[in-house]
């Protein structure tokens, strides 16, 4: 009913190879789970959601911790990149400051000193801060396996509430990010019951760049949080936006589609209502600021 | 070194324990050591929110490797409380609550204990169970205790056996039927507010040994270990003498740690492995709901006045969901009774408090004690009418409030304070007069508006009619002093207080003195308990007369010695001085050795130790049918918030830009704690007015976590918290001090209503007020 005091017994094993992972999820199936930052495994651990005989640490494979970035390729991010780490690394912050911000937006500053990238996106829970920003700067995700490598589109990746399009024995080792356009700007706001620490109650996040064979001459994408089984694309929403020349009317409607294209529940946090409420406010009002950067 | 104060009442002397709270070096319950022979114990509870108890088969449990014992409610005939003897130490027949404890697994390791707690096999039969304390007042209601009857009970208390009623408290002043007519305008609406917790930032703890001799230790995070080392030995037939409570620094009570609530526990589980110590720690989780949550209120309220806004009559009922056991909560819902007006002169008043019985968890004493629950409705009410009568909600709270010598709804004289001063004091702070028209002040958004509200308060510290202080003083050889109390340091700063009334009265420097600690019931003076707002005041003056004790004895000596008056001299810093021979005497060594007669033909004088002890004696007991009496409290300490904010149309949400607040404590000891507790309780208050303990309709928690019960951060803070102090002297108070700790939050749930009233229109009678909820009553 309640929580254990404690964490149960498990057995704890630091990976040094990714052949090494893949073995131990073979070995172990369900008893096994990666281990990074914690601060969600462990959390589930102690309210008996899940037991696990064996615990995978993977931050200390080669390349999990590291932020990688070229004018050509992109953005790469570890998966064990911590929510700090990303949120103050100066080429993040110069080339994509909505991923910065979404992770900056997660918990508490002490929590984002081990929650990690790719925890957030395993976890998969449809709250998950990174996830929006993610999917409208249209990371890949990077997972491994004894069959080697390959890339998943974020928007293709959430497929549930804690559910994604990892296979068993896969891992994920890092998230690309494709790089950006000359000018773009992005945000993400989000809407919890205090100002700090919160799960997100509906989350938004926006980006938008200027694009010649779009008919209204710009792309906007809108991601959302909270409101849906998985973290989503708000595509009509999107639409609406790539006919529609940038301005408060169109901003209203796509707004209302994005509400629509939320299927939120009511739970301890919030109403559906309420959500989809939100979504609405939330989306006009980041359309609102991107714009004014934009213009 | 450092500086020495001279004269410290009245400055901002800085606290006693800072450095080592500073540094992490302060010792509480969990920090202390007990070597390989440690047993930790965990609870098993109940699922149900009532049902009957078929069978516990423990056999499982006791096959683990490691586990030691398991009681159940079998292995005790008895039950504890301190006002209504209701809660047995684990359920014995019935459970009354999610979470009401049915045995405790005592193992070498805590994981142990939980393994084996999951392995005890509870056969339930499930009963109705109620959650409306409207609902369970009802004779039909699912009855909870239908031994209630036969429960020990204080005398001032009344429970109706046969009912879920375990207090009805009646005030009865003047004809409210008479004066309804005579009102020009009456608001009459009904009120609620949801279960919340304490949030210790120190869960509770309690580790107890039972020596194969019968002498039993308690080591525990207490508000009262005296109170539990009488409760405690009365319900588990213990001796008191012994029974030793031994209670380090406490990370926060708020009124959570007053009283006996998990610390039972540890006792009875330790009974069954006597010679091993055992440890029982609540979990966050646990803490929400297996110590105490403040009661749920339901208020029925209707007020009424003239056409020149004089208050002329009120009729209330208050249903408190008293929850499973109310033990303690019984006298929350007196105090509400017998202050059931708020801070008003109100000639004609009906008003009945009933504290009701629910299948949820414990309702016990949390800071403001009843106080914050009926001024949610009183100061929305206020509002209304000063609205209705086209009078400013300050002006007309001038003109109703209580003022010295104001004969109150109980019959008692109002002792001297001035909450008109409080009043000006907030309304200047926030600009009060920009609340309405051109005035008003731009928000800061377009989406936003701006609101200022104000709510006044009083509270009494609720008690038996003798609760009891004692102190002693010591001294060092090097003339420094130590202050022995019984009263707890909870964060409040009671023992910085206490060594400036002790350094104040004999004439020391601060600096010279130290507060013993822990608190030891085998060591320490007696104390009540650390709870409502009663320290500075009694503890206080229990140390000025222990001080004064030894100051006395100190110039008997030295008036002998040098074959003066006493009443010539004194002592400054330290130093015995006369203004008649203008000879000196440090304190140093003769308040150990004595002083030597001349050449040394013998001693006189021996070391010194001041006794001194307060105990209100002044206190009557009230008329069962009508609540009156000559003396219903010993005082009341009032006070006035003011708060500014903005609500965003958009989304609901509240910022609280400032919080302004003025309190009368008679005399501000320091000055700097007073303005602490002023902060604390505004950010506080603001965690009162946005959450609540949420429940499902099975009487399950739906929020026991820090991740889903979300107070105020820093963060969440108003941008400016503004303090002011009054100080009209109280009659027996430390140089006049009186309490404040829990007034600072009593009033700022309305307030922000109020002010949330003034920037949108719209009222609210239920808390808290979610984000959700305004945005929904937008719409």
């Amino acid at each position: 009913m309640l929580a254990r005091p404690a964490l149960p017994s498990f057995d704890y094993v630091r990976a040094n190879t990714p052949d090494e992972v893949v073995r131990l999820l073979q070995e172990h199936g369900q008893g096994a789970r990666l281990l990074m930052g914690g601060t969600d495994l462990f959390v589930r651990m102690r309210d008996g959601v899940i037991r696990p005989q064996i615990v995978v640490d993977v931050k200390h494979l080669p390349g999990m911790r590291s932020i990688e970035y070229d004018e050509v390729t992109g953005l790469t991010v570890g998966a064990a990149v911590t929510m700090n780490q990303l949120a103050r690394h100066p080429q993040v912050q110069t080339h994509y400051p909505l991923l910065a911000e979404a992770a900056n937006s997660v918990a508490s500053y002490q929590v984002r000193n081990r929650a990690t990238l790719g925890g957030n996106l395993c976890n998969a829970s449809p709250a998950a801060d990174t996830a929006p920003a993610v999917l409208v700067l249209e990371g890949r995700l990077v997972l491994h396996s004894s069959q080697g490598e390959r890339e998943v589109a974020a928007r293709d990746f959430f497929t549930g509430p804690g559910q994604t399009a990892m296979r068993e024995n896969e891992f994920l080792k890092a998230v690309r990010l494709p790089p950006l356009p000359a000018v773009s700007a992005g945000k993400y706001l989000k809407l919890g019951r205090n100002k700090v620490g919160d799960l997100s109650i509906v989350g938004v996040a926006v980006f938008a760049f200027p694009d010649g064979t779009v008919p209204s001459g710009y792309v906007f994408r809108i991601g959302l949080a909270s409101v849906a089984p998985v973290p989503l694309r708000a595509w009509e929403a999107e639409e609406v936006l790539a006919t529609h020349s940038p301005g408060e009317e169109s901003f209203a409607l796509a707004a209302e589609k994005a509400m629509e294209a939320a299927t939120p529940i009511d739970d301890v946090r919030a109403s559906a209502a309420y959500r989809k409420a939100m979504v609405r406010a939330l989306t006009r009002r980041v359309l609102g600021s991107v714009w004014e950067v934009l213009e | 070194m450092a500086e020495l104060t001279s004269n410290p009442v009245g400055k901002n002397t800085p606290r006693v324990d800072a450095y080592e709270k500073v540094t992490g070096t302060a010792i509480f319950t969990d920090d202390l050591q007990f070597g390989p022979g440690l047993y930790y114990g965990r609870l098993v509870r109940s699922p149900h929110a009532h049902a009957l108890i078929k069978s516990i088969d423990i056999s499982k449990a006791l096959e683990v490797p490691g586990v030691k014992a398991v009681v159940t409610g079998q292995d005790f005939d008895t039950r504890i409380g301190l006002y209504l003897v209701d809660r047995p130490v684990f359920a014995k027949d019935r459970v009354r609550y999610v979470g009401d404890p049915v045995a405790g697994v005592v193992a070498t390791s805590e994981d142990i204990a939980e393994e084996a707690a999951q392995l005890v096999e509870v056969e339930y039969e499930e009963l109705p169970a109620v959650f409306d304390p409207v609902e369970a007042a009802q004779p039909d209601a699912p009855l909870l205790h239908p031994d209630l009857g036969e429960y020990k009970v204080a005398n001032f208390i009344f429970p109706e056996p046969g009912t879920n009623i375990s207090e009805h408290f009646r005030l009865r002043k003047g004809d409210v039927e008479v004066a309804w007519p005579r009102c020009a305008a009456i608001v009459e609406d009904t009120f609620r507010l949801p279960h919340i917790q304490h949030v210790p930032l120190e869960p509770h703890v309690a580790v107890a040994l039972w020596e194969p001799s019968g002498q039993v230790t308690l080591w525990t995070s207490s508000q009262s270990p005296f109170a539990q080392r009488d409760l405690i030995a009365q319900s588990m037939g213990i001796p008191h003498g012994n029974l030793r409570v031994i209670s380090p620094y406490v990370g926060g009570g708020f009124g959570g740690k007053a009283g006996v609530s998990m610390e039972v526990y540890a006792v009875a589980m330790a009974r069954a492995v006597k010679g091993h110590p055992v440890k029982l720690r609540m979990t966050r989780e646990e803490e929400f709901i297996g110590t105490t949550v403040r009661q749920a209120l339901v208020a029925h309220t209707k007020i009424g006045c003239d056409a020149e806004g004089n208050l002329l009559a009120m009729e209330t009922e208050y249903y408190f969901s008293g929850g499973a056991y109310n033990d303690y909560g019984v006298n929350i819902v007196r105090a509400a009774g017998y202050s059931c007006t708020g801070p008003y002169y109100i000639p004609n008043v009906k008003g009945d408090s009933y504290c009701v019985y629910t299948n949820l968890p414990i309702g016990s004493a949390m800071r403001g004690f009843g106080m914050p629950e009926i001024h949610w409705g009183i100061e929305q009410i206020m509002d209304q009418l000063a609205e209705k009568i086209g009078m400013d909600p300050a002006e007309f709270r001038r003109r109703n409030c209580v003022k010295t010598g104001d004969i109150i709804l109980t019959g008692m004289k109002m002792p001297a304070i001035d909450l008109v001063a409080c009043i000006d004091k907030v309304t200047k702070a926030v600009n009060w007069d920009e609340r309405r028209g051109k005035a008003r002040p731009r928000p800061s958004a377009p989406h936003k508006k701006r609101g200022k509200g104000i709510a006044i308060m009083w509270k009494a510290p609720a008690m038996p009619p003798n609760p009891g202080s004692s102190a002693l003083v010591r001294f060092n050889e090097d003339a420094t002093v130590n202050v022995e109390i019984g009263a707890q340091e909870l964060g409040q700063g009671a023992f910085t207080v206490v060594a400036q009334i002790a350094a104040e009265a004999l004439g020391v420097p601060y600096e010279w003195v130290r507060v013993s600690a822990p608190v030891d019931t085998k060591y320490s003076p007696y104390e009540w308990q650390t709870v409502a707002s009663r320290i500075t005041w009694s503890t206080g003056n229990a140390v000025k007369a222990a001080a004064e004790d030894a100051r006395r004895q100190i110039l008997a000596l030295v008036a002998e010695h040098w074959d003066e008056d006493p009443a010539n001299l004194d002592i400054k810093d330290g130093i015995v001085i006369s203004y008649k021979s203008e000879r000196e005497q440090p304190l140093k060594d003769m308040v150990i050795y004595g002083l030597p007669n001349e050449n040394f033909e013998g001693w006189k004088g021996g070391p010194i130790v001041g006794h001194g002890k307060f105990m209100p004696t002044y206190v009557t007991n009230l008329d069962f049918e009508t609540g009156q009496g000559p003396r219903a409290v010993v005082h009341y300490t009032v006070g006035a918030q003011a708060v500014d904010l903005e609500v965003d149309t958009e989304t609901g949400q509240v910022e609280v830009l400032k919080i302004a607040s003025a309190y009368d404590v008679g005399k501000a000891i320091n000055p700097d704690l007073v303005l602490a507790q002023i902060e604390g309780g505004a950010v506080h208050g603001m965690s009162s007015a946005f959450e609540a303990l949420k429940f499902d309709e099975r009487g399950r928690p739906l929020n026991p976590n820090l991740v889903d019960y979300r107070i105020a951060t820093a963060a969440d803070a108003p941008r400016q918290i503004h303090g002011d102090i009054v100080e009209t002297p109280l009659e027996d108070g430390p140089w006049g001090a009186r309490g404040v700790g829990e007034h600072v939050m009593v009033q700022t749930a309305p307030a922000i209503a109020n002010a949330i009233y003034n920037a949108i229109g719209v009222r609210f009678n239920d808390l808290p007020l979610s984000a959700e909820k305004i945005f929904m009553a937008l719409q």
